[in-house]
């Protein structure tokens, strides 16, 4: 139910790596901010927009996606406008839309796999120091995405125990049933982890042994 | 970390995420719509404690990144790490921690029902308000270039729905204590 909102495609964005494209949505989300030229700020934009269309989406799909974020962008850029002067506003929009459809680019040619390795990678030096684990990392990550749909079965069943029972719906007669079932579920699940040896701890490889 | 504290971050992550599948609700006298999501925050903070809390906001926010559509109305990728409401997204981290920090201090086994659900609230409170505006109305203020003074009253419209999410937290957060307690005691 989670699909991921990579776009299959061999586009220019597509075939350079994880770790530059992560780079390239931050250079130029600092850079934008640096630069008062209206004719930079439209060529920015208008790269930004070749790069989002050439990514794969159709129009429609391309703009549903960054639809939201458009929206509090014209609404806080009018605030701008109205606050500052409406010049403020306007390039504070181009700057806004180009990084937003650079960002929506580059999630859209990305898998979750190409993420994970660029995650992987940035967090090396965090694991030399021993402050992260990226096996467990991993781990939790995956649980996470296995979980979610069986969570949300929960959620609909407690949801139409309710309406059998004639009970109005409301949050908090719905929310405090769903965690307390959801969190029993942790020891069964940690039991079955540390049984597989899984997590390949030094205390489950003494028992094995 | 113990395999039942990487599991229970988890199940809190995923928690966070189905309740983002929850529509958003109107009551008659605000005009903003409530979004659930935001109540998986301060019950991560409540039920799990400060540190396992904000460990499972980080996992969420992992995820958007990874591109997934796990923000409450199926948004995901990183536009939404780097838009002008990105500040409520990552102030999630330092609320759930804020909101498990306090609880822990002030929720007790052997407190009455009132006093461990005002804990509660209480923790709601000051970390899914007060600590998530204080990240997200700031950066707010810069990325979109509005004046402090005007982003934090433009803010102050979706405070009465944060107030009922974090009443509706504390009753959740304490049944959840009765039940199945997890929050560790620390003075």
């Amino acid at each position: 139910m989670l699909t991921s909102l990579y776009v299959e495609g061999s586009s220019i964005l597509h075939r350079i790596g994880a770790r530059w494209k992560i780079a390239l949505l931050f250079t130029v989300s600092v850079a934008v901010y640096l630069v008062d030229m209206w004719l930079l700020l439209a060529s920015a934009l208008a790269v930004a927009i070749a790069l989002y269309s050439s990514v794969g989406l159709t129009a429609r799909e391309a703009l549903r996606r960054i639809a939201p974020a458009l929206l509090t962008i014209f609404l806080l850029c009018a605030l701008n406008a109205w606050f500052t002067t409406p010049a403020e506003g306007g390039q504070m929009a181009l700057r806004l839309v180009t990084i937003v459809m650079i960002a929506a680019a580059v999630t859209a040619s990305m898998t979750m796999a190409d993420f994970m390795e660029a995650l992987t990678a940035i967090l090396k030096p965090l694991e030399r120091i021993g402050l992260v684990n990226a096996a467990d990392l991993s781990l939790a990550l995956g649980l996470v995405l296995r979980f979610v749909p069986d969570i949300f079965a929960d959620y609909q069943a407690i949801r139409q125990a309710h309406q059998a029972r004639g009970l109005p719906l409301r949050w908090h007669t719905i929310i405090a049933p769903l965690i307390v079932l959801t969190l029993k579920n942790a020891d069964t699940v940690s039991e079955a982890i540390d049984a597989r040896g899984i997590r390949n701890l030094a205390s489950t490889r003494e028992t094995i042994k | 970390m113990k395999t039942k504290d990487l599991v229970l971050i988890a199940l809190f992550a995923a928690i966070i995420i189905v309740l983002g599948f929850i529509p958003p609700i109107t009551l008659g006298f605000i005009p903003v719509p409530i979004t659930a999501q935001t109540l998986g925050v301060m019950l991560a903070g409540c039920i799990l404690g400060a540190k396992r809390g904000a460990l499972a906001c980080v996992l969420v926010i992992i995820l958007v990144a990874a591109g997934l559509p796990v923000l409450s109305g199926g948004r995901g990728g990183y536009a939404w790490l780097i838009a002008p409401t990105s500040g409520f997204l990552f102030g999630w981290v330092a609320a759930a921690f804020a909101t498990g920090y306090i609880a822990e201090r002030f929720v007790s086994r052997d407190g009455s029902t009132w006093q461990q659900l005002s804990g509660f609230f209480i923790a709601a409170v000051v970390g899914g308000v007060a600590v998530l505006y204080l990240i997200g109305v700031p950066w707010v203020s810069v990325v979109a270039g509005i004046p402090f003074s005007k982003a934090l009253a433009g803010s102050m419209a979706f405070v009465p729905g944060d107030l009922i999410k974090a009443a509706v937290a504390a009753f959740a957060a304490r049944a959840a204590y009765v039940g199945y307690p997890l929050l560790p005691a620390r003075s």
